[in-house]
């Protein structure tokens, strides 16, 4: 086995234990325990972190293998589970982290982290209802910026040493991130991330969003309009230093993308003052009440 | 006839045996389903009345070599599953049965599920020690075919755990099982007031909740019998049972009318209510409908079989 493959293997056998984030760890337990606790808290708590997000998409697309539309709506998801079977999830989840190792995001911040996917999912939703898509899919755009970046985490948690050093690569070279994890792990975290989207069966338009988002040029699909949209909002969460995800000399937005997306930099600053309000929103709800 | 169903166990939650329930029964859902004239054997449930069924196939069944048959769990909640250890069968040598059901989470087997109830600390008998050759198979939405010109569809219902419905299509006629089972809505309908209020999210889900049911209805739509889930009154249901799984009896007769369901059997009766009371519900019932629908409805009731 050579070291790609073992690495490999290290994340494959880590994507089935893989915690939710610290931050949601508390009020996923509060609401868990909670008899009235809402189903609204519920569904908030599951869209502020990514790998609570994938989970339970998982388990409804799984679940309901065999229907012919991928399931993407969390609403959706919780009425056709019941409240119970996603809350039981959610605690699951949340307690695998509480037993796995404290040295959990030694690279990367675990907040800066949070902020960095929770803002990507925000603003790709925004810029979808400024394009005026369908409400209906609006809820996609939203859970691919979520989840864009899901793949750094096995590489954080599970290759903490080398993925220090991916990261001061970045700031020695001035390079994109995904360039210094080829360079120390031989892996990227968008490979990374196609390998957990495609475990949890979450379907082709996000398996291509995890895996093309800093090759949209490449890109030789159908989910071009996501795509496009998830990588946009990326640059804007890099461009506006909100949150961060490792990536401190990432690679321009080329021009084509917002010619294609009808969009101007202008609309930037619109999203920046609605996605910091999600995200204080968003703090105050996950700060747990008796704490 | 085609399909025979006779019921072993009528009764939701807890066997509740006792003067009050002597007509009706007491022992949690098992249902003997016999096929044609070959008279195949299928089970559905495993409650406290699987135990009384036993004995019957040890008198039938067996006199015509050891027993092969499949039981289709709706759901492990134990009510559905208590009975199991003491379903004889299982300490026979060469009986073969396959055991299918839904599971939750994909971590959880069926076989520690429902076999995981013999073990020393439950039972004087451990899952190992048996001579019945038992496979388990955990089972999602499908179709299967069943052999014989007998073909299974099944279908998620709503419930605090995965729950499957099942229909078996069998020389043109059609049963189906519709519990534990309440009907679909939509949970983020609060207020405006409410601070968990979102736009969004209650028109998602009013959406949501529609589909699934009309997916419900779709299933069981033309079938010859239908036993649904009938644990509460509307006035009940309403009050304090939202969210506990089951329906009441007014969802189960309009949405067995509206499907053009030929009968009705209500099932999976509440274990406080006694003979009378639910004879009383049943009357009333009736009454209301009465001109009002082709439907025929029965209360299910332990020993009777119906045929289709």
């Amino acid at each position: 086995m050579n070291d790609k493959a073992r690495t490999i293997a290290v994340i494959k056998s880590y994507i089935s234990k893989m915690p939710s984030l610290p931050i949601a760890w508390s009020k996923i337990q509060e609401i868990s325990k909670n008899p009235k606790a809402t189903p609204a808290d519920l569904n908030q708590v599951i869209s502020l972190d990514p790998v609570l997000m994938g989970r339970v998409m998982k388990l409804i697309n799984s679940a309901y293998y065999g229907l012919n539309n991928q399931i993407t709506s969390l609403v959706r998801a919780i009425i056709m589970l019941g409240v119970n079977t996603v809350k039981n999830l959610a605690l699951s989840t949340a307690v695998l982290g509480g037993l796995s190792s404290k040295n959990n995001f030694q690279a990367l911040n675990n907040d800066g982290f949070w902020r960095h996917s929770l803002c990507v999912g925000v603003a790709a939703k925004l810029i979808a209802i400024k394009r005026k898509k369908d409400p209906k899919q609006l809820e996609e755009y939203f859970v691919s910026g979520l989840l864009h970046d899901i793949g750094k985490i096995p590489l954080n948690n599970k290759l903490s040493t080398e993925y220090v050093q991916a990261l001061s690569l970045t700031d020695k070279e001035h390079l994109p991130l995904y360039i210094t994890e080829e360079r120390t792990m031989e892996v990227n975290h968008c490979e990374v991330g196609r390998l957990i989207v495609s475990n949890w069966n979450l379907g082709a338009a996000m398996e291509d969003v995890v895996f093309f988002h800093h090759f949209i040029d490449q890109y030789p699909g159908d989910n071009r309009d996501v795509l496009l949209t998830v990588a946009a909002a990326n640059y804007f969460a890099n461009a506006y230093q909100i949150g961060f995800s490792g990536d401190r000399y990432p690679e321009p937005l080329a021009p084509a993308v917002f010619e294609e997306l009808k969009i101007t930099r202008d609309d930037f600053d619109e999203v920046e003052s609605k996605v910091n309000g999600e995200i204080e929103k968003a703090k105050i709800f996950l700060q747990v009440a008796h704490q | 006839m085609a399909i025979r169903v006779t019921f072993w166990g009528v009764r939701g939650s807890i066997p509740t045996p006792g003067p009050t329930t002597v007509k009706y029964g007491g022992n949690t859902a098992c249902l003997e389903l016999r096929f044609g004239d070959e008279d195949r054997l299928i089970i559905i449930d495993a409650g406290s009345g699987i135990r009384e069924l036993a004995g019957e196939i040890l008198k039938k069944d067996l006199k015509k070599g050891p027993l092969t048959t499949k039981i289709f769990l709706t759901h492990t909640h134990w009510d559905h599953i208590m009975g199991f250890p003491f379903f004889t069968p299982i300490y026979i040598k060469n009986t073969r049965l396959d055991v299918f059901g839904p599971v939750s989470f994909e971590e959880d087997s069926l076989d520690s599920v429902v076999g995981g109830q013999l073990q020393y600390k439950y039972f004087p008998v451990n899952m190992g020690q048996l001579e019945a050759t038992i496979h388990y198979e955990r089972l999602k939405e499908t179709e299967m075919d069943l052999g014989g010109g007998l073909k299974l569809t099944t279908k998620y219902l709503n419930h605090p755990i995965t729950v499957l419905g099942y229909k078996f299509e069998y020389q043109g006629k059609v049963f189906c099982t519709v519990y534990d089972h309440e009907p679909f809505s939509n949970i983020f309908d609060v207020s405006k007031d409410d601070p968990s209020y979102d736009e969004e999210a209650v028109r998602e889900g009013a959406l949501a909740a529609a589909e699934e049911n009309k997916k419900v209805e779709d299933f069981f739509a033309g079938a010859d019998l239908l036993v649904h889930d009938t644990q509460y009154t509307e006035k009940e249901y309403k009050k304090d049972k939202k969210g506990w799984g089951h329906s009441s009896f007014q969802w189960a007769v309009k949405s067995a009318h509206r499907a053009r369901v030929k009968h009705l059997v209500l099932f999976h009766h509440e274990p406080m209510r006694s003979d009378e009371e639910l004879e009383a519900l049943y009357c009333s019932l009736v009454k209301q409908i009465k001109d009002k629908t082709s439907l025929t409805v029965s209360l299910a009731q332990e020993g009777v079989t119906i045929e289709v």
